[in-house]
């Protein structure tokens, strides 16, 4: 047996474990901090830069001196940097090329550090996606003319209608005038009159009396009938006109009306143009902290989600089959890397921030436990108290993330709306939010509500005075935002009763001087119309009087027109008649006297008879 | 790569017991079927440094299995999945699974396991099969060969007089 048994292999086996065992450990700090910087600068896109990397052996564990991450977008800061860093590192797992630490602490956090050296890598064309459209707050900031300016630029009905009532007018007085022309006057008719009361006044003496009378009558009737008809014909072109007129009146008396109306809704006098001052207001800050959120989101995501096909394409290419992994239930996993527990602390807006970290690894469905972190700090300068919990839960098909933050007293830093020289000088804010992502999809909302809001502006114009007076009486307002969609272009949508506020305050400012600019402006418009329109009323009165008169002499016309002159013979006739009559009545009265004097003589003898007897 | 193959040679036509070549070449198996890099290979290398066996037929059956072991690393692959995934043997693996020795041993990775299988059953034909052909050429390969002309006239040129250096 001992023949087969070869003692010398056996030191020889330690010299060359030894060996290697040196050879890792002198080579470890630089691999690990080659690593750090590798890695660390595929995922930030900027350098990542170690000073130092120390290897204890007893107990194993690795020691980070001064890290710095880069900001991708600002080179010349450092996202965050840390003093020192030292995690423990298990020795069983370091033998299959597993690095799992059980403690990692981290202290002197920083985060937007400046840099000595630029830490770029390379500069990456970002897109800009800036809306090409005219913006809200360019639309908002302009500044609203006076009401002469208004005048002078706009092109409005106004102006048009008396333009129209003018030229109007003119046509219909030529016409009524040429109307008129023929028409008789009152001289004419008294003659008329006087010349009918002639020839049918007096007895007919004779028949070529009678004859010669008619001829003078028809004579007239002709006349009569010719200056009807001009009356008639005056009196339709004077309705004409005067409808026209009036049409043209009532067009120009309602301009006015439609022009307000118009210039109310072009200069935006109502005051539903600030309804969206909470996007202005927090708009552009919640963009700014999604994009950040999204940046580092979509650095990390890669790596904590366990794509099997890219790992099989992976393994496809190298030297040899690498093989799988089959992770068998355990409460020791060994991921790839593992960071059970990681406490970091450092000075933060005045005060101290701890991020504590659970089980962050790539490889959550070996663990199968999600990555918890949570960041917290109390009583900070400039946000009070911050509680925040991210959760990466990729331990199922579909990764679940989820991030909650609550802030207790933000004190907002000043804040310029971009419209109308605003700005929300000061205030404080209380926020509570919740976002998550699932299977690429966004759902998030957040609910701010401002205290302590101070509004300042220096905008000259009227509506940035106007907005300013508004705003100065708005000290609180709540604001609810909500995301919705794909992650890298989710619907966001702000909604707050700071709108509301705005909206009813400057309302009534808006109302106020609205009704002020309308005022100056139906004045000057009215003063137009006034200036035509009073004239032009009472020339079409003057046009209803001449219409009534003209009704009148055609009247009068009619009634001459209708007189007849009696022929020669029916006059014999009449008067035989008359004198037949008359003699008849004479001697009915006569007859009538007799027989009363025949009474009274008989009356008479009865009372003298009578007295005789007694 | 030639002093290598001289000291191969050597061992071969050695005194050395057929049996202690044979079975470092079947040894090698193990290193040349499994990923190279891994402690149980550390093991195997322990075991080849210990037990008095061939180091030469060890490093040309690395070499040679590793060369297989590449190209059946699939049928590896698929069979350490088989296995491991095996419904009857999951009470094995996840008790087995608990300890951390053995999992740095790496048992749990399909290409690990699926070449120790086949590198384990091949191990005893291979080591008998290999110390047959060892004798077989001794006996009448090497007898044949050295009766050879120009195998005497090599004997006396310098790549013999290299070969017997690393023979001595």
């Amino acid at each position: 047996m001992t023949k087969w048994i070869r003692w010398s292999g056996l030191l020889g086996f330690i010299a060359v474990v030894t060996l290697i065992a040196l050879l890792i450990i002198l080579a470890l700090p630089w691999v690990f901090k080659a690593s750090i910087e590798y890695v660390g600068s595929k995922v930030a896109g900027a350098q990542v830069n170690v000073d130092d990397v120390d290897v204890s052996l007893v107990p194993l564990g690795v020691t980070i001196t001064r890290l710095q991450v880069t900001d991708a977008r600002q080179p010349m800061q450092n996202l965050l940097e840390f003093q020192q860093a030292h995690a423990d590192l298990e020795f069983a797992p370091l033998l299959t090329g597993k690095a799992i630490s059980n403690e990692l602490s981290v202290t002197g956090l920083e985060f937007h550090t400046p840099r000595s050296v630029s830490g770029e890598i390379i500069k990456p064309v970002i897109s800009d996606d800036e809306e090409s459209e005219t913006s809200f707050k360019q639309k908002v900031g302009d500044a609203l003319p006076d009401a002469d300016d208004i005048l002078a630029r706009e092109t409005l009905r106004t102006p048009a209608a008396k333009a129209a009532l003018e030229a109007g007018w003119e046509k219909g007085q030529a016409d009524v005038d040429a109307a008129l022309a023929g028409v008789p006057d009152s001289q004419s008719l008294k003659k008329y009159e006087d010349d009918i009361a002639a020839i049918t006044s007096g007895r007919l003496e004779s028949v070529e009396d009678f004859r010669e009378r008619k001829a003078r009558l028809d004579a007239l009737k002709k006349q009569f009938s010719s200056d009807r008809k001009a009356v008639t014909a005056a009196r339709d072109t004077i309705q004409a006109t005067r409808r026209d007129l009036q049409a043209k009146l009532e067009a120009l008396r309602a301009a006015p009306g439609e022009d307000i109306a118009y210039l109310s809704d072009k200069y935006q006098l109502s005051g539903a143009g600030v309804s969206n001052l909470t996007g202005l207001l927090l708009g552009d800050d919640a963009r700014k902290w999604s994009a950040e959120a999204l940046y580092w989101y979509e650095r990390v995501r890669p790596y904590l989600e366990s794509d099997e096909d890219e790992l099989e394409a992976e393994d496809e290419k190298a030297p040899r089959l690498a093989g799988r992994y089959v992770n068998f239930p355990t409460p020791d996993p060994w991921p790839s890397f593992l960071i059970r527990n990681a406490r970091l602390t450092g000075p933060f807006d005045g005060g101290q921030l701890i991020i504590s970290a659970v089980d962050i690894t790539n490889e959550q469905q070996v663990t199968r436990r999600p990555t918890v972190l949570t960041a917290t700090g109390s009583k900070l300068q400039r946000i009070g108290d911050l509680d925040a919990v991210l959760t990466l839960d990729h331990t199922g098909e579909k990764g679940i993330d989820t991030l909650t933050v609550k802030i207790s007293d933000w004190a907002m830093a000043p804040l310029k709306l971009g419209v109308a020289g605003a700005e929300l000088a000061s205030s404080r804010v209380a926020i509570d939010s919740k976002a998550v992502v699932t299977g690429g999809q966004l759902q998030a909302s957040a609910r701010s509500v401002v205290r302590d809001a101070r509004f300042t502006g220096s905008g000259q114009t009227l509506f940035a005075k106007e907005l300013n007076q508004a705003l100065a009486g708005i000290t609180g307002f709540t604001v609810n935002a909500g995301a919705e969609g794909k992650l890298t272009a989710p619907e966001v949508s702000l909604g707050s009763d700071l709108d509301r506020q705005i909206n009813s305050a400057l309302n009534k400012r808006l109302k106020a001087k609205q009704d002020e600019l309308e005022a100056r402006l139906r004045k000057k418009l009215n003063e137009a119309v006034t200036d035509n329109a009073g004239q032009y009323a009472s020339q079409l009165q003057e046009l209803t009087n001449m219409e009534g008169s003209l009704n009148q002499r055609l009247e009068r016309l009619q009634s001459m027109a209708s007189t007849e002159l009696e022929d020669f013979k029916a006059q014999q006739e009449r008067e035989a008649q008359e004198k037949l009559d008359r003699e008849k009545a004479e001697a009915e009265a006569k007859a009538k006297a007799e027989a009363d004097a025949r009474k009274d003589e008989l009356k008479k003898k009865t009372t003298d008879k009578l007295k005789s007897l007694f | 790569m030639l002093t290598l193959f001289a000291r191969l040679l050597n061992a071969l036509n050695s005194d050395s017991a057929p049996g202690q070549v044979a079975f470092a070449f079947s040894l090698s198996l193990f290193v040349g079927l499994m990923p190279f890099l891994s402690v149980f290979n550390l093991l195997i290398l322990l075991l080849v440094l210990i037990l008095r066996v061939n180091l030469s037929a060890f490093i040309f059956g690395v070499m040679l299995f590793s060369l297989i072991g590449y190209l059946i690393d699939p049928v590896s692959a698929s069979l350490g999945e088989a296995v491991l995934l095996a419904p009857g043997l999951q009470e094995t693996w996840t008790s087995l699974y608990q300890n951390e020795w053995m999992r740095v041993l790496a048992f749990n990775n399909t290409v690990t396991m699926g070449g120790f299988l086949i590198a384990l059953v091949s191990l005893l034909p291979v080591t008998y099969l290999s110390r047959v052909l060892i004798i077989q050429y001794r006996h009448r390969v090497l007898a044949y060969i050295n009766r050879l002309k120009v195998v005497q006239v090599l004997k006396a040129s310098k790549v013999y007089a290299l070969y017997r250096t690393f023979a001595e």
